[in-house]
């Protein structure tokens, strides 16, 4: 895979908003790399910065970063890690990946192709994918495929069609070819099956072994080496925004691309995130803000991108900013190794435990830890302590209650004081009490104390309601109080 | 032109006369109450759709009608969003519907809880999802109604009484009203003829809590219920 715009794209993302009049990447003061708009302005490459300057005087202009670069490569390729283990970093910003092993796993090449396009998408860089047998072939065809040269087919998968596919190209394709084009050119030589109809020994005497390697490599007839990346134990990556972002909506965009990394990490791990930290950093003003950190506590591990986004998209959309964000930072606090799924022969209809997990998680993300409950009553006999709701993933356990205890399934929040008209309790209209009172008297020892009758009382248009009478404190106090306190569903 | 066949309905399954309740219904599940199921296509709640319940208040035996297939679906969980009230826990123990199932959301707006039962719909892990919402808009319903579609989840929704001039997506409507002792149904709108006359149907357990002869001392006064405990019970 080669990324042909990787060294504009380490400053302006292909997600991000396109600047007005175009942006340059200089090298060495003369144009190395322009988008579109600039180009249409007749930008061209290797104009110097004066040029610039005259045809479109407000293009934005970026001194190229080598290692940022380098950096935004490696990124690739951690997100990559997903589809195999087995990938390297080439040299002139292209990628080298073995496949092989994950074919049957992620269902075809096609499909592989595919995946690998829509990850690349997320991190937001232009890339070009071929494939081949050899690892170095398909280095030379993903190199040679966007400057116009020969074409050919994206995805070579038979060793004859490779060796057809490498002729067509030209030889400026090879690195090692570059040094002697003029006397290749000279020879009458222009693609490189021409090359390697040239006498071997002489051209190992002209041009060096280096040459020949290359070629016999990229033909499989010699071994291929690579440095497979390594991964690294801890997972912690950052990434600057192109502008200041004030809404923390629009962070959403590149911390996709943070999670599409961390997926990778994961996947090559075979680790399951049970726990990780979000950190905004904040422009600073005259006084240092201290970065906004949102935590993310997943109950059920998971180690899926799609996951991933909804929830923190959730987390976003509540969080408040203090400042503008310049950065984002994602780190691991905990994984722990990825279960894989049991798959049911026959699958409830109603979809696994994870799902059902993974649906409370979205709720609590959105709705707030304390609006997403459960019911976790206490062995009490005011009935407005005894029902206790707690939040989904608490400890607090549910003390049994007695099970034939008859109780009403609404409870108002707060007893509501009944009116009095002719000595009965009014509610709309007048109640009667249709059944014996039950006494509840408790909460002398936590200071709410509570002494009462209740009564199923019946309205008019036959609706029954549980009501309570408040036993007056001292004897002589006659005024009864009457309040409602709960309704039968 | 060919005579049409004596039977239209044999035609296709998914077709159904005007005057008959329609047969290929999809899944349902009991109601528990044998009049209730009677009058209803397919004989009982229909899963996977939008069903509309209209009480004319909260609190009049909504929860009891549903308590036979609530207690039938309670293997997974029963989402409770914006009730009208606190949810007694122990008063769902009382009608026998599993505590570590039941599920409470409340959302501080509106849009949330839409989006919060749309979810709960989508992800399909729930057995019930009863949702009390007013007002909604009919996009809203016609949303829920389709995103019910995609699972079999029970999915009912409280509204008023007063919604049931609207116009809704629902393919069950049915009016609640407090009776003597139990409620009264109105079906308002379903797949099968229109029925003009109400269904009465005696729920259980009854609210009258305690005592099964309490009813006898209905018209005594209150004070005298309260003492007409008999001291062996009071000590």
């Amino acid at each position: 895979m080669h990324l042909p715009r990787l060294s504009l794209e380490v400053f302006r993302p292909r997600w991000s908003p396109r600047p007005e009049h175009g942006c340059v990447v200089l090298e060495k003061d003369k144009v190395f790399i322009a988008d579109p708009t600039a180009r249409e302005a007749g930008v061209r490459v290797g104009m110097k910065r004066g040029g610039v300057l005259t045809l479109s005087p407000h293009t934005v202009m970026y001194e190229r970063d080598p290692l940022r670069e380098n950096l935004m490569q490696r990124e690739v390729a951690f997100a990559l890690m997903r589809f195999s283990p087995m990938v390297a970093l080439c040299e002139e910003a292209t990628l080298v990946m073995d496949v092989t092993a994950s074919l049957r796993l992620f269902g075809g090449i096609v499909r592989v192709c595919h995946y690998i396009r829509e990850v690349v998408d997320a991190i937001g860089v232009t890339a070009r994918m071929s494939t081949a047998p050899t690892g170095q072939g398909a280095w030379l065809l993903a190199k040679q495929r966007g400057t116009g040269g020969a074409g050919g087919a994206q995805r070579v998968l038979k060793m004859t069609s490779l060796e057809r596919a490498l002729g067509r190209l030209p030889f400026l394709a090879a690195p090692e070819v570059r040094a002697f084009s003029e006397w290749f050119t000279g020879l009458g030589c222009k693609t490189l099956s021409d090359i390697r109809r040239l006498p071997r020994a002489g051209l190992k005497r002209r041009c060096g072994v280096a040459l020949l390697d290359t070629l016999d490599r990229a033909y499989g007839l010699a071994p291929e080496l690579y440095e497979w990346l390594t991964v690294p134990p801890t997972f912690s990556a950052r990434v600057e925004l192109p502008d200041r972002v004030e809404h923390a909506d629009a962070i959403l965009f590149c911390a996709r691309r943070l999670i599409v990394q961390l997926c990778g990490w994961l996947g090559a791990q075979q680790l399951a995130l049970t726990h990780a930290s979000i950190a905004l950093e904040h422009e600073r003003g005259r006084a240092a803000i201290a970065p906004t950190v949102i935590d993310l506590a997943l109950a059920e591990p998971t180690w899926r991108e799609d996951h991933l986004v909804r929830l923190l998209k959730e987390r976003l959309g509540r969080t408040e900013l203090a400042a503008a964000v310049i950065a984002v930072r994602l780190s691991v606090t905990q994984a722990q190794p990825a279960q894989p799924s049991t798959e049911a022969l026959f699958p409830e209809p109603g979809g696994s435990v994870d799902d059902h997990n993974r649906l409370l998680e979205l709720l609590v993300a959105r709705l707030g830890v304390d609006n997403v409950l459960r019911p976790a009553p206490r062995a009490d006999h005011r009935p407005e302590h005894a029902n206790r709701w707690v939040p989904m993933h608490d400890a607090r356990r549910a003390e049994a209650p007695p099970a034939d205890l008859p109780r009403p399934t609404w409870l108002l929040e707060k007893p509501l004081p009944l009116m009095m008209k002719n000595d009965r309790p009014f509610y709309s209209s007048p109640l009667k009490l249709v059944s014996t009172g039950e006494r509840i008297e408790g909460g002398w020892f936590d200071g709410a104390s509570a002494s009462r009758d209740y009564f199923v009382a019946q309205a008019s248009d036959q609706s029954c309601y549980w009501i309570f009478r408040e036993r007056p404190s001292s004897a002589d106090a006659d005024d009864t109080r009457w309040f409602l306190h709960g309704l039968f569903g | 032109m060919h005579a049409l066949p004596e039977h239209v309905e044999d035609i296709h399954p998914a077709l159904w006369r005007g005057s008959q309740l329609a047969a290929n219904y999809g899944k349902t599940v009991d109601t528990g109450y044998a009049a209730l199921s009677a009058e209803l296509p397919g004989g009982g709640w229909p899963l996977g759709t939008l069903v509309e319940l209209l009480v004319q208040q909260p609190g009049i035996g909504e929860v009891r009608l549903l308590r036979p297939a609530l207690a039938a679906l309670s293997q997974r969980t029963i989402a409770l969003v914006m009730p009208p009230h606190l949810p007694n826990a122990l008063g769902f123990g009382y009608l026998g519907i599993p505590l570590e199932q039941l599920m409470m959301l409340r959302a501080p707006k509106s849009a949330d809880a839409l989006w919060s039962a749309e979810q709960i719909l989508k992800a399909g892990s729930c057995g019930a999802l009863i949702f009390w919402q007013h007002p909604v808009r009919s996009e809203s319903l016609r949303r829920l109604h389709l995103a019910a579609q995609s699972s079999e989840t029970l999915f009912l929704m409280v509204r008023p009484l007063t919604c049931a001039s609207d116009s809704s997506p629902a393919t069950l409507r049915l009016g609640v009203r407090p009776a003597g002792d139990g409620i009264v149904v109105d079906v308002v709108k379903r797949r099968g003829p229109i029925r003009t006359e109400t269904l009465s149907i005696a729920l259980q357990p009854s609210p009258i809590l305690l005592s099964p002869y309490g009813r006898i001392r209905r018209h005594a006064p209150a004070p005298s219920v309260a003492r007409s405990i008999s001291p062996a019970l009071v000590t």
